[in-house]
């Protein structure tokens, strides 16, 4: 029986070759976005699946209230550790100290490259879970040891064997490789660890890392737990949340809350307002399950009206079947094995769309995606994905066509009814609804990601390189520098900065000033800056001055920005000073002797926040930042900064960033989502119009007599293309009127999120209307010319 | 065989409502050969539809076989009907995707019949039917008189108790007619009651008897003289 339903489908199929095309090209289109949503889905949910032990392994956050205003992260103070270790031992199985993930050189023989990795306590091969290649499992036991990556280890050494080779860390000091490890997957929390040193050797390396030892104020650490078996991350939590408060009276005025963010809540719901923990990347699965379930609705959505809409070619057949002994239920079966035949169909060529379209797709989506052809799972999700779609697409039409009575179709008085075209209809009015809600809703994402942009950034950051200095070997020599950059002629100007220009790095508080309410808990920005940094910026002295070399005391000036006068409550703030509120060993005070424009460090769809540019006084600096002679090329002038910087570093590797492009990419995230957004709304409307295509076909199909007798009777092509326009234009007008509301309030609701954002016009609402209109009249007047267009003699006498 | 009596079926439109049979009362003996004829909108199919089973009267009793019909449920009505009753249509309705043979083959498969008995059975009748060189082909591309000669095979596979043609050579030239008519005429000579319904009077002469509709009612019977004449 089954076969003879297939055979009848397939020769359906192939019999209308034009429908077919349109039903399996949709069919898969909608399916191969869907899939493709489907595997950026899973792979987000499966982040971190690396780690056996994901649901007891958890970081230390911390929260804590400035003015009211609740910060939540990750860093946490040094004292932490041997606390939750001495007092709160049977909670844990493991507890591991962490430095942040930073780049370094590492040195062996001729090859220096630099790496990102940690420095962490001796359980983390065990923690991480990691496999060891060569070498030891217990890597990190000796002091002056170093873990390296399978990657990192074939760069270095090649065909060596690297175990118990020495290697030189930033051209300071040397480690000795006792383990490679596999690298860890892309698609988890430490991929980025090509390194791990022991923490004891950060801890010897650094003073102010052991002046932390005891200093419950100093937040620049990195905690992560494995509890014990017995627990909960509640439990834990309960216990643990008022360790610090209770430690420390200095800190208590903050209300430091310690609690643990578990594994599973890294990567997808990482993010707090004001305390509180409100999701993250979670919402972009669900936009994307949301997207990708509407686009498998439209591609149904054709398959039915198409089905539907070509009924009266299958009744004769329903009659037939009926009369000569099928059942209704069996009629049932057979339209839905129809359907799960082209669904099927639909599936493979989507499957082939998807792997031709991964490789893009993962190069938009920052993603390693591979296709799981291995992963049964994936086999099994996809017959239920098959068959779920084929009860979508085939049981409306299975149900309406099995339902026809055999006395009226076999006796030729079959009609479709007045209304029998209204599912269809409202079909149709269901996908432009949410064809047109797409557009409003990529035309908005980006609107909001131009008007960012397009938001003044305070200073000039075309032409403008940042160099790393992390080495040692930089200190002492910035003036130098900096002359043999200008001398070299591919710089005008050229200042040291203790953050990227993009990025803030440090906040600092515990500052009094003139005026400083009581009770004030100030948090500011802190940037630590050579004397020219506003002049290689660009930036804008609007009171005040620059730092000057021919005043010595400037080494104890500051310059504050505009945001940061306001939030001081500083009227005249030049020739005043920042304290420091310490009274036993205060720090100089430091005095402000300029204001300059605020400038975006941090997100650009937030408001600057309140900082400060300090004079570097003990080479603090991270970056060299190079105003490029704008005479030259960018090529040109970074191959003589190359020249001048290997002149006087020799063994440091030349490495630099454009700072437009490090603040473009401030934008990556949201330019994804538009772009991703922007290619399945192209992908849905495409989809909607195939079928809207396909019913016009069929309508004018059915119409070709009355076209004829029409234009018999004098109708011109104008008159005829009208009249099949009109009843599709209308039903999309009405969808605009559906979806102008629903994409108002969720795309309004999605820019509450952002501080700066666009405002929304109504012209984008009826730019959309009208492209969806002209996208229907487009598609619908190809067919509706052509059949306006045939000699009527010909249509009359098909009859 | 068919026991009908005091049969009614209305038809209702928003405000009207049509008597299309009223109080109808027919009997059919098994082995009969039985036309009804009338003029258009008397009644004729809707009759031949319901002793089809295809529709279920409004009012009165239908009793095929000994089980009675009326108020049945569609399902029922199918299950019924299943291997036997054959049905032949004026305008031949097979199926335009199915071939000869498949077309034939239908009514067996929904019989869950096994495949090696199916071929037997439609070759066996499409060899009587002198079409089985024919039997790869589409409906389509056959004449009119074929596809009538596969839609009787496709009426006789099941070996069904009770055929019933409607019209069956209204789209057919006289040669063709006559053919299938002699094709009807020897499948009731081997015992199938055929109950058909036509307007043509050189048809009603191959059945036994000729039932006379008009307005929905029964106004005539008569006899024809010799069973299985020709003419």
């Amino acid at each position: 029986m089954i076969k003879n339903y297939f055979k009848i489908a397939w020769r359906n199929l192939l019999k209308n070759k034009g429908y077919s095309i349109i039903n399996v090209g949709g069919l898969a289109l909608g399916m191969a976005v869907t899939l493709i949503i489907g595997l950026w889905i899973y792979d987000e949910l499966t982040y971190n699946n690396y780690y056996g032990n994901k649901d007891k392994i958890a970081q230390v956050f911390q929260s804590q209230t400035f003015n009211g205003q609740t910060g939540t992260g990750p860093a946490i103070p040094l004292p932490l550790e041997p606390a939750l270790r001495d007092g709160y031992a049977d909670y844990f199985k493991h507890i591991m100290m962490s430095s942040w993930t930073q780049d370094s050189y590492i040195k062996y023989k001729e090859s220096n490259i630099s790496r990102p990795g940690n420095y962490m306590q001796p359980i983390a091969p065990e923690f991480l879970n990691l496999e060891i290649l060569k070498g030891e499992k217990e890597g990190l036991r000796e002091i002056n040891s170093i873990m390296l990556s399978e990657s990192t280890a074939n760069a270095l050494f090649g065909d060596e064997d690297p175990i118990g080779k020495v290697v030189k860390i930033s051209n300071q000091y040397d480690l000795m490789v006792t383990s490679v490890y596999k690298d860890i997957p892309f698609n988890n929390a430490f991929h980025d660890t090509d390194y791990i040193i022991p923490w004891d050797n950060y801890v010897a390396r650094w003073e102010w890392i052991r002046e932390s030892l005891d200093n419950w104020g100093n937040n620049s650490f990195q905690l992560f737990v494995q509890i014990a078996d017995n627990t909960t991350f509640e439990n834990v939590t309960n216990a643990i949340i008022d360790v610090k408060k209770n430690a420390d009276e200095e800190v208590e005025e903050f209300n430091p809350r310690i609690f643990l963010l578990p594994m599973e809540d890294w990567h997808l719901r990482s993010n707090f307002e004001n305390g509180k923990q409100v999701g993250g990347r979670i919402k972009y699965v669900w936009l994307f399950a949301i997207i990708g379930f509407f686009v498998l609705i439209l591609a149904c959505i054709n398959f039915m009206n198409l089905s539907t809409a070509r009924s009266e070619k299958r009744a004769k057949e329903v009659g037939i079947r009926k009369s000569i002994g099928s059942q209704k239920g069996q009629l049932v079966y057979q339209f839905l094995s129809e359907s799960f035949l082209v669904v099927l169909f639909a599936f493979v060529v989507a499957v082939l769309i998807v792997l031709l379209s991964l490789n893009g797709f993962n190069e938009l989506a920052r993603k390693e995606i591979s296709f799981p052809w291995q992963n049964a799972n994936f086999w099994l999700i996809s017959l239920g994905f098959v068959l779920f779609t084929a009860l979508l697409a085939g049981s409306y039409p299975a149900l309406y066509l099995s339902s026809f009575r055999p006395v009226e179709v076999l006796k030729g008085t079959f009609q479709t009814g007045k209304y029998s075209g209204l599912p269809r209809k409202i079909l149709v009015v269901l996908q432009f609804t949410v064809s047109v809600a797409f557009i409003i809703g990529t035309f908005i994402v980006m609107q909001q990601i131009n008007h960012a942009k397009n938001r003044p950034v305070g200073y000039e950051k075309e032409g403008l390189i940042q160099i790393p200095t992390f080495a040692e070997e930089f200190s002492g020599k910035t003036d130098l520098m900096r002359n043999e950059f200008i001398k070299s002629g591919a710089v005008i100007e050229m200042a040291t900065s203790s953050s990227p220009t993009t990025r803030i790095w440090s906040n600092r508080s515990g500052f009094t000033w003139e005026g400083k309410p009581e009770g004030f808990q100030e948090d500011l920005a802190w940037t630590e800056v050579s004397s020219e940094y506003a002049k290689t910026l660009n930036l804008k002295i609007v009171e005040g001055r620059d730092f000057s070399r021919e005043f010595a005391s400037d080494s104890l000036g500051v310059l504050i920005n505009e945001t940061a006068k306001r939030y001081l409550g500083m009227e005249n703030p030049v020739g005043k000073f920042l304290k420091d509120s310490d009274e036993e060993d205060p720090n100089p005070p430091l005095k402000i002797i300029g204001v300059v424009e605020d400038m975006i460090a941090q997100s650009p769809y937030e408001p600057v926040k309140q900082g400060v540019y300090v004079y570097d006084r003990e080479d603090n600096f991270s970056y060299y930042n190079l105003r490029l002679n704008p005479n030259k090329s960018a090529s040109q002038n970074i191959a003589i900064i190359e020249r001048v910087f290997k002149q006087h570093f020799p063994d440091i590797p030349f490495q630099y960033e454009f700072v437009d492009e490090e603040y473009g990419e401030k934008f990556a995230a949201e330019e994804r989502i538009g772009s991703l957004s922007g290619i399945f709304t192209a992908l849905a409307i495409l989809i909607s119009c195939l079928g809207l295509f396909g019913l016009t076909s069929f309508v004018a199909e059915q119409r070709t007599k009355e076209i004829g007798v029409r234009k018999v009777l004098g109708a011109t092509v104008f008159n005829v293309w009208n009249m099949l326009s009109k009843d599709f234009l209308k039903l999309v007008i009405i969808s605009c009127f559906i979806a102008v509301p629903i994409a108002y309030y969720v795309m309004n609701g999605w820019l509450q999120e952002y501080p700066y954002r666009v405002i929304l016009k109504w012209w984008i609402f009826a730019l959309a209307m009208l492209g969806a209109m002209g996208i229907t009249l487009l598609t619908v007047s190809f067919q509706a010319i052509r059949a306006a267009k045939q000699n009527p003699v010909k249509s009359l006498r098909t009859e | 065989m068919i026991q009908i009596q005091n049969l009614k079926k209305s038809f209702r439109t928003e405000e009207v409502e049509t008597l299309a049979l009223n109080n109808v009362n027919l009997k059919v003996e098994e082995g009969e050969f039985v036309a009804i004829m009338g003029p258009s909108g008397c009644g004729k199919s809707t009759l031949l539809n319901i002793i089809g089973m295809l529709d279920n009267p409004t009012e009165g009793s239908y009793n095929f076989a000994g089980h009675e019909v009326a108020g049945l449920k569609e399902s029922q009505r199918t299950q019924l009907r299943k291997g036997n009753l054959g049905f032949v249509f004026q305008s031949f309705n097979l199926i335009d995707e199915l071939t000869v043979f498949e077309n034939v083959e239908l009514p067996l498969i929904y019989l869950k019949m096994s495949k090696s008995e199916r071929k037997e059975k439609v070759m066996a009748v499409l060899e009587r039917m002198k079409i089985a060189h024919r039997r790869n082909h589409f409906p389509q591309q056959l004449s009119g008189g074929q596809q009538q000669r596969v839609a009787i095979s496709r009426a006789v596979v099941t070996n069904p108790k009770l055929i019933l043609a409607d019209e069956p050579t209204g789209n057919l030239d006289s040669k063709n007619g006559i053919e299938v008519m002699n094709l009807l005429t020897e499948l009731n000579q081997e015992g199938t009651t055929i109950v058909m319904v036509t307007h043509s009077d050189r048809d009603s002469h191959y059945a036994h008897r000729v039932v006379n509709l008009f307005d929905g009612q029964i106004v005539t019977e008569s006899q024809n003289r010799a069973i299985g004449a020709t003419v």
